[in-house]
């Protein structure tokens, strides 16, 4: 089912945490909610499930505006980052509670339930309590539990965040498979770009309780629309450098650094300008020679991370594949791939 | 070094159960053990807390009638002789009796005795020395009285003694019996016990217990569940202002609390003149009629322990995450469902915290009906502790009865100490207590 936001605004007293915010989810579609925390991601996520109500604005499931409606009406699953199953049921009271309260017969419900355990995976734990579960159980009977009565949307807040690192890789895929098997309208709240972009179809990155670009994870990559995207995307991240725009290209006097601007025209010579280099487009290879000397280096096995400082204290980070090592302190001149480059103006906006 | 070590640590956990254990035994062994101490034996005003002596009154006469004793012994007991030897020449001397009279009757009745003062009397006042006053010679008769009535011998061998003197061929353990029934200090008894267990306002006040414990913990329970609900729902703002008031009970001295409330129920109080405008029966709640009593005794402290209910249930309502309660409301659950399936089934402990704990207090505090009604209209509101501490502390006729109080309070301390051990079962008590986490 498609939900759309619209003008959607929401003060807590006196902050006014969303001004104005229109969001469309797409129907079957996967969308990630993205930012740092206090962007108002989560706030959006229980504003569609009634948790939180709207000061202003309009919230439609498909053709039903249920802007005014509380959570009880509104069809939502919703998994919380706590899980937040029910520390006196087993695992099937707490998957059966929404029919329980809807009061559907004891023969339905027990179908059900098997049906969505079986699902996800969990029909051996159903006489279990939570107490008794490991987080990926307790994450499979959260989801069981949001999924039973076959909601209009499925809500996800951060739900991995409490997982250690294998099981988060394990449940990054397990909740895609189990959101495209139902084709269930879904949306992710997290602030890990690594699960945003291999969970969703779309994301939506936010930034003070503004949605500043939604796009699919690999349009978001390769054409960020702000530098806060570009360096919200990629790990490790993207690098920065400041200079001006100087016969078409960007330069850095003091270091004699000169990047092409290329098709980019019409900036006045000396506009303040900031250079995006991902590190996968600064190494050895490329056409703009940059002298520095390598300030740290981390071994990750399959490939390495390098620091270089340049002459003005500025530094670019680097990816290489395992093979030669530099070691720290050791000068080099590397080079910029100045096709991949990515130039904003000094506040942020892509050129 | 390696063995010294185990031993060290059993000293220091001694060390740091030695306040825990002195408060224990000064608070709670020591009032026990004398309260056990007390209830076997018959101390009361009349017998004081220290020794007696021994006293054959006319009151003992009567109880010893009525125990069997036989009518010629208690006559015996009851009459007096004159017998004229040294020690009543002695005692005459003593009271100031003429010397030449005193002489006469050495000289002439020596030796002899009297049944009654009229004989006696009679041949006094053949002697020629003869007092011409008539008080004289009683005063002179008197010396030679010779009885055990109303005579206080401080030893037991004394009082046989006199009464082996005073009773010609007493029935067998007569003189056992009396002396042992005239000692006017305290002795063991069970008499407590049988007494409490055949006096029929025995059960009449058990029953007034159950049904007050009863109703006041449900008072307690329901209402500190309802209150800590309903705060809970409310803004932070106005719940704070509700918890506060309903604290007012439980931070209201006692006495105060109890003065409230009778300005409140009382003849020409605040309900008595609502009720009057309205038309409605006035008079005095507190004390006018058996219901009204009882529902001013289950109010005054079933508000006191609601209070207490509120907190408790309060802070372990505060304890269930939001996020549950956001599920429940997202799974579809009305208020009241989410109540009814999410708060109270997670609200088992406090409740039944609650309910043990109050049980206890209840059942042992009586300082509130005390202070109100007094355990009236009539007896009709007086429980076991209230009828405890009137029997050993605060007797209206004067006569405390502190045997007979420790023996109601044994039996309080024996009720608690079932229902404690029952609910800490219910606890499971031994699963919370876990090993200590810092090794010494």
């Amino acid at each position: 089912m498609q939900i759309s936001i619209r003008n959607f605004t929401k003060t807590f007293d006196t902050t006014t945490v969303i001004d104005d915010m229109n969001l469309t989810i797409r129907d079957g579609e996967m969308l990630a909610l993205l930012g740092p925390s206090g962007c108002g991601k989560s706030t959006t996520l229980f504003t569609i499930s009634g948790i939180h109500r709207m000061d202003k604005g309009q919230l439609m499931f498909g053709d039903r505006d249920v802007s005014g409606l509380p959570s009880q009406k509104r069809n939502v699953g919703v998994v919380f980052q706590n899980y937040a199953l029910y520390p006196h049921m087993n695992v099937f009271e707490n998957i059966a509670f929404p029919l329980t309260v809807r009061k559907d017969a004891k023969a339905d419900i027990d179908r059900e339930v098997r049906a969505i355990a079986a699902l996800t995976h969990i029909s051996e734990l159903l006489e279990r309590r939570p107490g008794q579960l490991s987080g990926g159980q307790q994450q499979r009977v959260a989801l069981a539990r949001a999924l039973v009565r076959k909601p209009d949307v499925l809500l996800l807040d951060e739900p991995l965040a409490n997982l250690d690192a294998k099981l988060r890789l394990e449940m990054r895929s397990e909740i895609r498979r189990i959101q495209l098997e139902t084709g269930i309208t879904a949306v992710l709240v997290t602030h890990d770009q690594v699960e945003a972009m291999s969970m969703c179809d779309r994301i939506a990155i936010m930034k003070k309780g503004e949605i500043v670009q939604i796009d699919t994870p690999a349009d978001m990559y390769s054409n960020p629309r702000t530098s806060f995207v570009a360096g919200f995307l990629g790990n490790p991240p993207i690098s920065f450098l400041s200079g001006i725009a100087m016969d078409s290209a960007f330069s850095i006097a003091p270091i004699k650094l000169r990047v092409p601007l290329g098709s980019r025209q019409g900036i006045a010579d000396g506009t303040q300008l900031k250079l995006g280099i991902r590190p996968e487009h600064f190494g050895p290879e490329g056409d703009i020679a940059v002298q520095g000397r390598i300030a740290f280096a981390e071994t990750q096995g399959r490939e390495n991370l390098y620091d270089v400082a340049l002459a003005d204290g500025s530094v670019l980070r680097s990816i290489q594949p395992a093979g030669k090592i530099w070691a720290v302190g050791e000068p080099v001149r590397w080079h910029i791939d100045s096709k991949s480059v990515f130039v904003f103006t000094d506040d942020g906006q892509r050129l | 070094m390696r063995a010294s070590s185990p031993y060290r640590a059993n000293l220091l956990g001694l060390a740091f159960m030695t306040p825990a254990m002195v408060l224990l035994l000064g608070f709670f062994f020591l009032p026990v053990v004398l309260t056990s101490v007390f209830a076997f034996t018959n101390m009361s005003t009349a017998t004081g807390i220290s020794g007696g002596s021994y006293v054959v009154t006319g009151n003992l006469l009567r109880s010893l009638t009525d125990e069997g004793l036989d009518a010629k012994t208690i006559d015996a007991l009851g009459q007096s002789s004159y017998v004229i030897d040294q020690a009543g020449l002695e005692k005459a001397r003593a009271a100031g009796v003429d010397a030449k009279f005193i002489a006469e009757i050495a000289e002439r009745l020596k030796d002899r005795s009297f049944t009654s003062s009229s004989a006696f009397e009679r041949e006094l006042k053949t002697l020629p020395s003869r007092p011409t006053r008539i008080r004289d010679l009683k005063i002179a008769a008197g010396a030679f009285e010779q009885s055990v009535l109303n005579v206080r011998y401080a030893s037991r061998g004394e009082m046989e003694a006199a009464l082996s003197h005073m009773l010609e061929n007493p029935p067998e353990g007569a003189i056992e019996k009396i002396a042992t029934a005239s000692y006017t200090g305290w002795t063991w008894t069970t008499d407590n016990f049988k007494n409490l267990a055949i006096a029929p306002d025995t059960w009449r006040i058990i029953g007034n217990t159950v049904f007050y414990v009863v109703l006041t913990l449900a008072f307690n329970v329901f209402v500190g569940l309802f209150l800590a609900i309903t705060t809970f729902y409310l803004p932070p703002a106005g719940s704070g202002f509700f918890s506060v008031l309903w604290l007012l009970p439980r931070i209201t001295p006692v006495v105060l609390y109890a003065v409230m409330w009778k300005w409140f129920t009382w003849e020409d109080g605040f309900v008595f003149n609502i009720a009057q405008d309205l038309g409605l029966p006035a008079f005095n709640y507190m004390k006018g009629s058996v219901a009204s009593a009882w529902t001013v005794v289950i109010l005054v402290n079933g508000f006191v322990g609601a209070s207490f209910g509120m907190i408790l249930f309060s802070g372990a309502l505060k304890a269930i995450l939001v996020q549950q309660l956001w599920a429940s409301e997202v799974d579809g659950a009305s208020r009241w469902q989410q109540i009814r399936y999410i708060i109270l089934p997670q609200m088992r402990w406090p409740i039944l915290f609650v309910t043990s704990y109050q049980t206890l207090s209840l059942l042992s505090s009586y300082e509130q009906i005390w202070l109100t009604t007094n355990g009236g209209p009539g007896s009709t509101t007086t429980i076991w502790a209230l009828e405890a501490f009137k029997t050993a502390l605060n007797n209206y006729t004067g006569n405390l009865q502190y045997g007979l109080g420790a023996a109601m309070a044994l039996v309080l301390v024996a009720v608690g100490l079932v229902l404690s051990i029952v609910y800490l079962r219910l606890f499971r008590f031994d699963e919370m207590m876990s090993k200590p986490k810092i090794e010494f």
